[in-house]
């Protein structure tokens, strides 16, 4: 279950729709911020605390890709590869990724730092590539930038 | 007044609804997929597209309203060509696996496919590979069957309520799935089951075994299980049933099914059922002929009534049987026997409300209308889940919740947690406080309506009484009753077999009264009402006429040919109790197990071991069997014909569907032993038995099995019900008790078994296999229980050994257990204490330890 001040923000979104399904998507975000992904406890512990049948938060949730479906590392890293940042040497990103962290798409590094998932346009094709690292958002990246960034990130 | 033309048909629609609506109205045939009567429209298979004209793309018809002056065509090339492709890209993934597909000859894509063409798709691409799923222990999932229409999934969140299954994923991975992948954990209604257009979920005990054109016969029937009594068809072959389907737009059912009336109807079949007659020599259970067992019955009888007089005697009749069964019955005890100890194991709840409530409000009060639950303002719901005891109901309620309908909940109701407005848990064995504060703050705030002064009296001087409960939500619950919409009450036992139960039936009544609410006793077993209504209760006669009244005991005399017993007969404990001390030699049993189903069941042996002579007439070899003198063989419910009165009083016909000679009726046989005892009965058919109380009880006056075919046979037919004035209410000297922090067992009631019957349903005990102690998450943590732990469950009466479920919805001190698996039934460890006024065995307070092992 979570933690009470957790269920407290969650009756906080709650308050604000008229009914518990619309604050399904917040939730969700906040479960997945407590418990790291979206495991089959954390849907149920959803489901409960929004009164929700249990299999609709779970469809639900696995429409978006943004909610995570089985463990990452600490830190997800969601790199473009559309046109734009392809032409502008995403590719490459992902092989120096593979060579520097032996990080590849869909995996995350045995000491968990990092997982890598290739992810679509983010809207940053006149300064690709373009990644996001958890929240964060890079662009103009190159194999010198990128490691600079990623040290940030332990 | 909104004309179309449909193919140059002129159609007139009083009211606005959908082209495929319309068009279906005027035997127009339009394709669908997602479409399905019960559900909403969904505009997502595109089959159904039709030309309308001065629309520029074609248009489902599912989703067009109907306009007035629409021009409509329904078939053209463009169309065949539109309803082609679309069966041509649903055929890129669909594996085309008909020859092993269960789905084949009843399969809706099939059939569409062989009608529109695209018999194969021009796609190279590989299909979609996902295996078939066969984790569950009931429902098999093959996804690449699938073609996405999502029936099943708006059946379980729309019409079912369940919410067990969702698309999961999306785009070309989207696929069906419950929240667990591998297994449903659902209420196993198999509502998903009948809607799906294809073969891609398939009822695991059905498969292979089965293809629909080698169907012999389909015979409409009522179901056996509880006391709504849906309708629906078995399939026959070789004398079997093979399986049991709905029927939509039929019954008050409207083609919905719960686990037990779909997966329930082995057990006839069973290879355990009685084939001879058994009669005990040297105390051993031997088999006989039927013409000794009936001669030994009759010889018996009459030398026990001639020595002792009918006293001695007493009957347990069966909520199970029809009534022409019960009404054969209670006749050949009364006339045959000379007695009129009749009672049956209804006493324990519905049997002792619905008297105490037509006492004190009418006869006919608790029959309502089922589907009239839909259109309350607010529905009160206690004593029992409801989409457990009669699921079906419980979906009206579930229903009405949707449309805005306030439910509130006292104690406990699963079923209805996620479709509650509010509910109050009363300290443990503490309703009738609950409903007594309800009853005077309606009183103070409604004051009495004046047309019943024993009920105003009593009323009155309830509210002089202080009442001091402070519970959650109970001033809230004050309001919303109060607040002036239509109100029913629904009622279920829990809170009537109690050592006090008349206090809370009493709140009931009164709240009911000062409300103008409708009332419904859940009902567990489907014959429950028919029971009553055909005078197997000690102190009425058919029709509910009271045996005091000596003009209906003249008028049933004359037709019967003989004198009906002055004094009344003993209730049910009261029976087992007389047993005991030996003032009741023999007793007949038919259809019944009161070894197993009455609490204190070790007294309850006793009692029936001290007999002279037991007769048990049933289709198993019971507890109670074990132990007669003599066990008949009975037809079970799919081998005869008579009918069933529910719980709304709505007559129905049970139809013969499969033969078998070993067996026989209920009411030939007792028929049978009647004649030999001197006091002749001949009915040829059970229908001769329908003419016969059609012609003696008041309110079945003039039915007949042609009425009752034609449906919407409702009580009272024809007839005239009771009004009787009461002057006083009867009430006992209160008792205060005092409840304390330990744990009480409290028996309940599963979804997936019915009493002792469902045992034999091979697929109801794979999908609850094993009986589980509920236990609330608190008491769950207190203990260190956790899901599926063994635990020994003692109370003063003994022990038994089984799995603990944790149930977040139970939030008082009390244990919950059922009472159907053999040996282990949790009326084995209830003690009983008999409440004064109703005669119900009281269960309370019944403290139980419950430890790990």
């Amino acid at each position: 279950m979570f933690k009470e001040t957790i269920l407290k923000e969650i009756d906080d979104i709650k308050a604000r729709y008229p009914d518990p399904k619309s604050a399904l998507l917040p939730t969700l975000y906040i479960a997945q911020r407590e418990f790291g992904w979206l495991s089959h406890e954390a849907m149920h512990v959803v489901a409960q605390s929004l009164n929700l049948p249990e299999a609709m938060v779970r469809g639900t949730a696995s429409f978006y890709t943004m909610f995570k479906h089985k463990p990452m590392g600490r830190h997800l890293i969601q790199l473009c590869t559309n046109v734009s940042c392809m032409i502008l040497g995403a590719e490459r990103l992902v092989d120096f990724l593979k060579n520097r962290y032996s990080l590849e798409p869909n995996i995350t590094t045995t000491d968990r730092r990092f997982s890598l998932v290739i992810m679509e346009c983010i809207g940053a094709c006149d300064r690709g590539p373009a990644m996001l690292v958890n929240t964060d958002f890079h662009d103009s990246l190159t194999e010198e930038r990128i490691e600079e960034i990623l040290e940030k990130y332990k | 007044m909104i004309t179309i033309n449909i193919n140059e048909k002129e159609i007139r629609l009083d009211k606005p609804v959908t082209v495929l609506e319309a068009a279906r109205t005027a035997g127009i045939k339009i394709p669908t997929l997602c479409a399905h009567e019960l559900l909403e429209a969904y505009g997502g298979c595109r089959l159904c597209v039709v030309e309308v004209e001065r629309m520029l793309k074609l248009q489902t018809a599912c989703t067009l309203i109907a306009a007035d002056g629409m021009v409509i065509r329904t078939k053209s090339e463009a169309i065949s060509n539109a309803r082609r492709s679309i069966l041509e890209f649903l055929l890129i993934n669909h594996p085309l696996d008909c020859p092993v597909c269960d789905k084949a000859g009843e399969c809706e894509l099939q059939d569409l496919v062989n009608k529109y063409g695209a018999t194969a798709g021009r796609f190279k691409e590989e299909k979609r590979k996902v295996p078939e799923s066969h984790e569950d222990r009931i429902f098999t999932r093959n996804m690449e069957r699938c073609v996405l229409c999502t029936r099943c999934v708006r059946m379980c969140n729309d019409v079912q309520g369940a919410s067990a299954i969702n698309i999961v994923g999306r785009g070309g991975r989207s696929r069906m799935e419950p929240f667990s992948p591998t297994s449903f954990n659902c209420e196993y209604c198999g509502n998903c089951l009948t809607v799906c257009p294809v073969g891609a979920i398939l009822s695991r005990p059905h498969l292979h075994s089965l293809r629909p054109w080698q169907i012999d016969k389909e015979v409409e029937t009522i179901c056996p299980y509880c006391g709504v009594g849906c309708s629906f068809v078995v399939q026959v072959r070789d004398e079997s049933i093979k399986r049991v389907i709905p029927r939509f737009g039929f019954g008050l059912n409207n083609g919905l099914l719960c686990s037990r009336g779909r997966f329930g109807y082995e057990v006839t079949g069973s290879q355990e059922r009685i084939k001879v007659p058994l009669v005990r020599i040297d105390g051993k259970l031997h088999q006989s002929t039927w013409d000794y067992a009936l001669n030994l019955i009759a010889d018996k009888l009459k030398d026990i009534r001639d020595t002792h007089g009918g006293s001695a005697i007493a009957g347990i009749a069966s909520p199970r049987c029809t009534n022409e069964d019960n009404y054969v019955f209670q006749k050949f005890m009364r006339m045959a026997c000379k007695t009129n100890n009749i009672d049956s194991i209804s006493r324990i709840g519905f049997a002792s409300a619905q008297r105490y409530f037509e006492d004190l409000l009418g006869q006919g009060i608790t029959a309502n209308i089922i589907l009239g639950l839909k259109n309350s303002d607010i529905i009160l719901v206690l004593g029992g889940d409801p989409t457990a005891v009669n699921p079906i109901l419980g979906l009206s309620i579930r229903a009405a919740a949707r449309n805005g309908t306030k439910i509130a909940v006292i104690g406990n109701a699963k079923g209805l947690e996620r479709f509650k407005t509010l509910r109050i848990v009363p300290d443990i064995f503490k309703e009738a406080e609950v409903l007594e504060y309800l009853l005077t703050e309606i009183f103070r705030a409604k004051g009495l309506r004046g047309e019943k002064p024993a009920l105003d009296r009593k009323i009155e001087g309830l509210s002089g009484k202080s009442l001091k409960i402070d519970i959650a939500g109970l001033a809230e619950l004050k309001d919303v009753l109060l607040s002036g919409g239509s109100v029913s009450i629904v009622l279920g036992m829990d809170v009537v077999h109690r050592s006090r139960g008349h206090r809370i039936l009493f709140a009931v009544a009164g709240i009911t009264y000062l409300l103008e609410a409708r009332l419904y006793l859940l009902s567990e077993s489907s014959n429950e009402q028919g029971l009553i209504d055909m005078g197997c209760v000690p102190d009425m006669l058919p029709g509910g006429r009271p045996l005091v009244v000596g003009d209906f005991k003249k008028r049933f005399e004359t037709v019967w040919k003989g004198t009906i017993p002055e004094k009344g007969g003993l209730t049910l404990m009261e029976i087992i109790e007389a047993t005991k001390d030996k003032k009741i030699k023999v007793l007949y049993v038919m259809g019944e197990n009161p070894v197993f189903n009455l609490p204190n069941t070790s007294y309850v042996k006793e009692a029936l071991k001290s007999l002279d002579f037991l007769v048990v007439q049933d289709i198993f070899l019971t507890e109670t069997a074990e132990l007669a003198d003599v066990v008949l063989p009975a037809s079970g419910w799919s081998e005869k014909d008579g009918t069933y009165t529910n719980l709304e009083r709505r007559i129905q016909l049970l139809r013969k569907a499969v033969n078998t000679p070993s067996s026989a009726d209920d009411w030939r046989t007792i028929s049978e032993i009647s004649s030999k005892m001197g006091y002749e009965m001949h009915y040829p058919r059970a229908e001769d038995i329908m003419e016969e109380i059609a012609t003696v009880s008041p309110l079945y006056k003039d039915l007949t099995y042609d009425e009752i075919e034609k449906g919407n046979c409702l009580w009272p037919y024809n007839g005239e019900p009771l009004r009787g004035v009461v002057s006083e209410i009867p009430a006992a000297e209160e008792t205060f008790r005092e409840y304390k922090e330990g744990l009480y067992l409290a028996p309940e009631k599963i979804l997936f078994h019915s009493g002792t019957l469902s045992r034999r349903a091979l697929a109801l005990r794979k999908i609850c296999p094993e009986p589980t102690l509920k236990i609330g998450t608190n008491h769950a943590e207190k203990l260190g229980l956790k899901e599926g732990d063994n635990v020994s469950v003692s109370t003063a009466q003994g022990s038994i050994n089984v799995q603990v479920s944790i149930d977040t919805a139970i939030k008082d001190n009390k244990v919950l257990l059922g009472n159907n698996f053999e040996g282990r039934g949790v009326f084995s460890l209830l003690n009983y204490e008999i409440d004064p006024i109703t005669k119900v065995p009281g269960i309370e307070g019944c403290e139980v330890t419950i430890e790990k092992i």
